[in-house]
């Protein structure tokens, strides 16, 4: 007998306060509303959630709401690329085009040994604080080795290997924070439109003459390039420049075969990255 | 009379630290203690959460089934924990919606932390420990006011919500500092604020003790 009282008790207990709770949750929820558009939602919804940074917004959350704010563009999202961008365009009832997705491209091949020093370097050991110092390596516009790009790295997409940033493009989410990181803007983002793409894996421009003595497998301007595969490649300041508008037109095999330095070479999951 | 209440106070935030005596809420104030503005809105929050929590399950545990149990001889002591664990989600549930209405940047910082406070264990334990240190009304003391109880239990969980204030915002103004210290790589974030806070823990030994 005494435990169907118990029972009845305990019950009503529970319900009592369930009821209590639903009344004041109830008021509480129509005088503290808040009016949100439900497209923000939507679009949280199907963003990867990685909170990178990429798109610029400070997480997917504000990426949401400033897309349907009308701040930023619906194909904004590089680490979601064009599938992503698509239903965002959806929601938000706009056509999308996809673009290419913009990957990072090391413009540097130089390891430790093919680099010439100058100074000898014992400060804190920052790519960034390096390049202000200067003095320490005789290529100006070279990579430095401190790894800033390894440490902005949010995904171990990049390895140092011998004073030489390797991104594995499988880790690679696009966000272009390396990119960022670079104080000398070695790091470029380049529009992908296949799966490996060609790039001149150099960003100096002293004059030919002199990269014999300051970088083995730098770009010495020589033109063979351009001559090769004319609509690809240009040289200007010393240094053969890619042209990507252009590059699903034409293939820039044989110029990479022409390079006397062989500083033209493909990036990419199934490129031989440097 | 007044002394003892301000001992109860005083005891809650200083002396056993829910936070870095009993390690209890780690997790908000690992994770909200950034900054000191965001880490006084989180301990703000607690202590509001906290408050209610202890007053209104002091009343159902006191004057519910207490008096059930003492008067009918009805125990229903069993539902103590899920009664708890339901006035504090809904305690926060309020709270969360107070926030989104008239405080949006704090609740838009706060995050996925402010609904973590419901399965907080420092909520929990505040509430439980209201039975182990006595203020609650037990069987065979007479002539013991209800209120009296009353007041020390909502003391006491004022008190832990300002200890946990107090754990948080201090925790806050020493990694805005180390921010600019040459932290070693593998340490930076979580490690080194788990290590400041058990020097924090142990500075904070030094007051046990007092009140007995």
């Amino acid at each position: 007998m005494i435990i169907v009282v118990t029972i009845l008790l305990a019950a009503a207990l529970m319900l009592g306060l369930a009821l209590l709770f639903t009344i004041t949750l109830g008021v509480a929820k129509v005088r503290l509303h808040v009016d949100v558009d439900p497209r923000i939602e939507r679009i949280e919804q199907i963003l990867p959630g990685a909170n990178c940074g990429g798109c610029g917004a400070a997480g997917c959350a504000s990426f949401a709401r400033a897309v349907v704010e009308g701040k930023l563009p619906t194909g904004g999202c590089p680490v979601g690329g064009a599938d992503v961008s698509a239903l965002i365009a959806d929601i938000m009832g706009v056509e999308f085009s996809a673009g290419h997705p913009l990957r990072p491209v090391v413009r540097c091949q130089a390891r430790q040994e093919d680099r010439l020093g100058r100074a000898e370097y014992n400060s804190i050991g920052t790519c960034d604080e390096a390049n202000v110092v200067g003095g320490l390596q005789a290529c100006t516009y070279g990579c430095l080795g401190f790894g800033d790009c390894f440490d902005a790295c949010r995904y171990d997409a990049i390895t140092m290997i011998d004073g030489l940033p390797v991104i594995d493009y499988e880790k690679c989410t696009n966000c272009g924070a390396c990119s960022k990181a670079c104080p000398r803007n070695i790091i470029a983002r380049v529009p992908f439109s296949s799966e490996t793409m060609y790039a001149v894996a150099c960003s100096n421009r002293d004059p030919g003459r002199a990269m014999k003595n300051i970088c083995k497998v730098g770009c010495i301007a020589c033109g063979a390039c351009a001559k090769a595969a004319g609509e690809l490649f240009e040289v200007k300041a010393n240094l053969a420049e890619l042209n990507y508008d252009a590059y699903t037109q034409a293939d820039p095999s044989p110029a990479a075969e022409k390079c006397p330095t062989k500083v033209i070479i493909p990036f990419g999951s199934n490129g031989k990255c440097p | 009379m007044i002394a003892e209440l301000l001992l109860i106070l005083l005891t809650a935030v200083l002396i056993n630290n829910p936070v870095l005596y009993y390690f209890l809420g780690l997790c908000p104030y690992l994770g909200v203690s950034n900054k000191v503005d965001m880490a006084f809105g989180m301990g703000m929050a607690v202590t509001f959460v906290m408050t209610v929590a202890a007053s209104l399950t002091w009343v159902i545990n006191n004057l519910i089934i207490f008096y059930l149990n003492t008067g009918y001889g009805i125990d229903l002591g069993f539902l103590r924990y899920i009664i708890f664990i339901f006035v504090i989600a809904g305690t926060v549930q309020l709270v969360e919606m107070f926030l989104r209405k008239f405080f949006p940047s704090l609740y838009d910082r706060f995050g996925i932390f402010l609904p973590l406070i419901t399965t907080n264990c420092v909520i929990l334990g505040c509430c439980l420990w209201i039975d182990v240190k006595g203020y609650n009304l037990v069987a065979g003391q007479e002539g013991v006011a209800v209120s009296w109880k009353f007041l020390q239990a909502l003391l006491f969980g004022i008190g832990n919500g300002l200890g946990f204030t107090l754990a948080i915002c201090l925790m806050a103004g020493i990694r805005e500092r180390l921010n600019f210290s040459d932290v070693p790589r593998d340490f930076r974030g979580v490690g080194i604020t788990l290590i400041v806070a058990a020097i924090l823990a142990m500075a904070f030994m030094g007051f046990s003790g007092i009140g007995g």
